[in-house]
């Protein structure tokens, strides 16, 4: 059953407001440490999703534009074939999957991300005694040497499988993902509807009918990654259209 | 009998081929584990979601907890809320942080040490409520106040009851209060519950200093709305130009935004319905009926070609003031009624913010946008009268006077609950001083230690939200009836004995025997929420209907509320207000503070994860980056970048900020490109001295360097009124925040990230 999806995202940027609903959600459910001060002064904060602020033009003429970028889970990943111990790979869901207990630490996988969305473990992870009580029993914490990324809540989808696929017989779709709680915690989170999640191989769901808008592009599509999430143009009235295009 | 080693082989091979044959065993017994499947089936236990409301802010969204094993582990919206319809903001996810916080009180404490020295002993709790049992029977009854958060439903019912019954007194606090706007929606819009906006079904949305998708009154329910006004299917793309003196998170989002100078956003209202009326763009009727039959002459003193220069509106894509003001009243009439004009935040917090707010409110009825689909939308009343009760917050002028009733003696019992006056209020108050006194007794019902809590002699913690038992009527609602409700998802870990302070409240009323009626007669705040249940059963209608009690009861905890769509607003429309009278009252700002070199305007906001600083205390919240400059963990200064490098100021200096008060704070410098040259930003929350891990000594307090500016008509804190110095300090460090330190793009150096088209 589980080669019968294919799963993937749209973000419509004109949705997006940036305000780091899904950046905190993706924390919480995927037991991200706390990220200190240090952790911003060394450049060492990990958001498995995060939302980078862009300025373009200038005063007064200035516009700030947000991006929520996570894993792209690409079909052609530049992360994967450089992985010695095979510790990240793309599974036949489409998904690219991070394996920790294969993981050795060499960080090639990140130094040949173009996304920067891979994050290494320099240290152990660290919380107060009373705060593990948060900590989701579903998602393994990464110990000091190992990579870790967006997993598009792989713990949601299997699930999510075992639920409906399993107990129930019943095939996934968008809407039952949603109706069972099942989808990313950061497309669960977000106000706007910015994100949407489910399976690019059903003709039906949204995700699919969605990455047909006609404002639908990639990341960095030239590089040949291969994308499994299509993000949806800004709409601006007044852009000047040839310094972007 | 002996077996060589190649005998058991050979053996060993014949029966493993011997049960393949005969297919004894299942496929799968083959496999040794299922590397994919396996981590996830090792987790034991069973997950629940609990239907509950967030407390952390006004806007108390529906929010489902996922529990396991006693455990509260992941918080999110509840996709039946009308409200949020399943969003929620970072600060709701963080609710579980305040949970399990590792600096909470566990229990009852009693003063040891002098007040602010943070020295306290751990009592029981019979010995605790002994001690307030006897102040509240010892004091003098007009002598006791009872300050707690803004309140609604049924603790607001409790509360008030519980107040007139004993014969105190009570004071709502919240800082940055929105007392101006609470003002115009009764005397302009006509209504005494707030209004939402339909911001889904609108067509041009015109804010003016609202920081509505960030901060401002019910952010979540209007970025619902937003998501479906840019991009919700059959509709055409909706409009929005921001009006504001900063560049907000929410201004960053608007397809135009239009720099003002701070408290001119009255003035630019009416230049924009001078051409509206002037080039009669809406029908003849309104237009007499708003200017009392005068017409078009009646604000021709705000003719853009008159006052454009005064609103410090810089040229914008090529076109002067006069021209922008032009362009944005005709692009405002076009939409008719699916036009809104929405005000509030910067804008209501000045000297005139009446007028702003009543001039910008006042372009809703020349469009017809007032009750309409694509406007503003009116919410009923509580469909049960118990729950008809709301506290808003006091004003900073009662404040004031508050600090002078404890100091003539007035005032001899303080109850704090869910606030913290002593850091909220503008430090030219000082209610810390009033409160150091031996002639004064406080009692404080927080969680965690702060400001006021320092300063309490008794602190009997609460429960967290989600611990304890409420309800709420959303302010706004949804354009409908609408009971929410919140139950405990997770008792208290060991160790922990908070207690409710509803349940106390209800305690004290029958051990001092002072009430016998409803609610002061139930033992628990559960039986009171029950008692008012019972009402809502009996209507017999709305999104929960059941036979028995006991089955509607189970089926409103499920649901997390109860709700009517059919039950909308039915009070006829309020009447247009006369735009003469409101030019009458215009005015400029009085702003406090010198225009000396090195001085700026000052415009403090509210940042999107600690908003006025409630959330300093939870990691999560310090730790999300600002969307706009993405700094985190401190307090900075935003500064146009070429204002910056003119008067030699990098990023990461430290600069100390004097206000007229002749306070100051010291705080980094962020260069940001879209600060009015002008104007310099600081965000609010931080500051905080008490010993909590997250939040001491981060920052500093804004609040504390503004003086008493207050609005002259509703005596609210005119919070962006204020001008102040910059000196520098000579220190640098580099600052904490997200974004890398290469800019994001150069001229033809790659594609942009963000891909823009025009439709």
């Amino acid at each position: 059953m589980a080669n019968e999806h294919k799963w993937g995202m749209v973000v419509d940027i004109d949705r997006c407001t940036g305000c780091q609903a899904c950046v905190v959600a993706c924390q919480a459910e995927n037991n991200i440490p706390i990220n200190e001060e240090k952790d911003f002064l060394s450049r060492r904060a990990k958001q498995w999703i995060r939302i980078d602020r862009v300025w373009e033009g200038e005063w007064p003429n200035v516009k700030a534009r947000f991006i929520p970028i996570l894993c792209q889970h690409c079909e052609n990943a530049p992360c994967e074939p450089v992985c010695p111990v095979y510790a990240t790979y793309h599974n036949n869901e489409g998904l690219n999957v991070q394996v920790y207990n294969r993981c050795v630490g060499t960080r090639y996988c990140a130094n040949n991300c173009p996304y920067q969305v891979r994050f290494f473990n320099f240290f152990d992870p660290e919380w107060p005694s009373s705060l593990w009580n948060q900590l989701n029993p579903d998602v393994t914490v990464r110990s000091r040497g190992i990579m870790e990324k967006c997993t598009f809540c792989v713990q949601r989808i299997r699930r999510a499988e075992r639920t409906i696929e399993g107990q129930r017989g019943e095939e996934l779709s968008d809407q039952k993902l949603k109706e069972g709680n099942f989808m990313p915690a950061c497309v669960t989170a977000c106000p706007t509807d910015t994100l949407i999640f489910g399976d690019m191989k059903d003709p039906n769901s949204e995700v699919s009918r969605r990455s047909e808008d006609p404002r639908h592009y990639k990341l960095l599509d030239k590089l040949g990654t291969d994308p499994n999430v299509v993000y949806l143009k800004k709409v601006d009235p007044h852009v000047v259209e040839e310094a972007h295009d | 009998m002996r077996v060589s080693r190649r005998d058991f082989l050979r053996l060993a091979s014949f029966s493993t081929l011997g049960a393949v044959a005969c297919n004894v065993f299942d496929e799968r017994e083959f496999i040794a584990q299922s590397p994919v499947r396996l981590p996830e089936d090792l987790v034991t236990g069973r997950d629940n979601w609990y239907a509950t409301l967030c407390r952390h802010c006004p806007e108390t969204e529906g929010l489902v907890v996922r529990v396991m094993e006693g455990r509260a582990k992941k918080v999110q919206g509840n996709p039946l809320y009308p409200t949020n319809l399943g969003g929620h903001s970072v600060r709701c996810e963080a609710g579980l942080q305040a949970l399990y916080h590792p600096d909470r009180i566990a229990g009852p404490l009693t003063r040891e040490g002098p007040r602010g020295s943070g020295l306290y002993r751990s009592i029981g709790w019979d010995e605790a409520l002994d001690n307030l049992r006897g102040q509240l029977d010892r004091s003098d009854r007009s002598a006791v106040l009872t300050v707690t958060e803004p309140l609604r439903g049924s603790l607001a019912h409790l509360v008030s009851s519980f107040t007139s019954a004993y014969g105190g007194r009570h004071m709502a606090f919240q800082p940055m209060e929105e007392a101006t706007y609470a003002r115009v929606v009764r005397d302009v819009l006509g209504q005494e519950t707030m209004p939402t906006f339909d911001i889904k079904n609108t067509q041009f949305l015109l804010s003016f200093g609202a920081d509505f998708l960030s901060t401002w009154t019910a952010p979540v329910q209007f970025s619902k709305g937003y998501g479906e006004f840019r991009q919700g299917q059959g509709r055409e793309r909706g409009t929005f130009v921001q009006v504001d003196s900063r560049f907000s998170m929410t201004a960053a989002n608007a397809d135009d935004w239009i720099p003002i100078e701070p408290g001119m956003e009255g003035k630019l209202a009416l230049s924009i319905a001078q051409v509206i009326i002037s080039e009669e763009l809406v029908n003849e009727a309104v237009i007499r009926a708003m200017t009392g039959g005068q017409g078009a002459s009646a604000l021709d003193a705000f003719a853009p070609n008159r006052i454009a220069q005064q609103l410090g509106i810089p040229p914008l894509r090529g076109r002067g003031p006069a021209e922008v003001i032009v362009e944005l009243a005709r692009d405002f009439a076009r939409h008719g009624s699916h036009s809104l004009a929405i005000g509030g935040g910067s804008a209501a917090a000045h000297t005139n913010g009446l007028f702003n707010l009543s001039a910008i409110y006042a372009l809703n009825f020349l469009v017809g946008s007032v009750g309409t689909e694509g406007g503003i939308k009116f919410n009923p009343p509580p469909p049960i009268s118990e729950l008809a009760t709301t506290l808003p917050p006091a004003t900073t002028a009662e404040w004031r006077r508050l600090k002078g009733e404890i100091d003539n003696g007035s005032i001899k019992l303080l109850l704090f609950r869910g606030v913290n006056p002593v850091h909220g209020l503008p430090a030219d108050i000082d209610l810390r001083d009033a409160l150091d006194s031996d002639d004064v007794f406080t009692v404080s019902f927080s969680s965690f230690h702060n400001e006021t809590t320092e300063m309490a002699d008794l602190i009997l913690p609460d429960r967290a939200f989600l611990e304890d038992w409420g309800d709420d009527i959303p302010q706004p609602g949804p354009g409908f009836e609408i009971v929410g409700m919140q139950q405990p998802v997770v008792n208290p870990l060991p160790g922990m004995s908070p207690l409710s302070f509803a349940d106390i409240l209800l305690r004290m009323a029958h051990e001092l025997n002072i009430d016998s009626a409803a609610p002061l007669d139930k033992v628990t705040f559960q039986d009171v929420l029950k008692d008012h249940a019972r009402k809502l059963h009996q209507l017999d209608r709305g999104s929960v209907r059941e036979a028995t009690f006991e089955a509607f009861w189970n089926r409103l905890l499920q649901q997390g509320g109860w709700w009517d769509e059919g039950a909308v607003a039915t009070a006829s429309l309020p009447p247009s207000p006369n735009l003469v009278d409101i030019a009458n009252q215009a005015q400029d700002p009085r702003i406090t503070g010198s225009r000396d070199p090195n001085t700026f305007y000052l415009v403090p906001f509210q940042s999107i994860s600690l908003t006025d600083g409630r959330g300093a205390h939870l990691p999560w919240l310090q730790s999300t980056n600002d969307p706009i400059t993405t700094v985190t963990w401190t307090t900075w200064v935003e500064i146009n970048t070429a204002v910056a490098e003119v008067i030699g100021l990098k990023e990461g200096d430290f600069v100390k900020v004097e206000g007229p008060n002749g306070k100051s704070l010291t705080a980094q410098i962020y260069h940001h490109p879209a600060v009015p040259p002008e104007v310099i930003s600081i965000p609010v929350g931080q500051g905080h001295t008490s010993d909590i891990r997250y939040s001491k000594d981060r920052g500093q307090n804004t609040l504390s360097i503004l003086g008493l500016p207050l609005d002259e008509e509703t005596q609210a804190l005119a919070w962006a009124s204020t001008r102040v110095r910059i000196t520098k300090t000579g220190e640098r460090e580099p600052i904490p925040k997200f974004e890398g330190i290469v800019p994001a793009f150069r001229p033809n150096e790659e594609d942009a990230i963000v891909k823009v088209t025009r439709g």
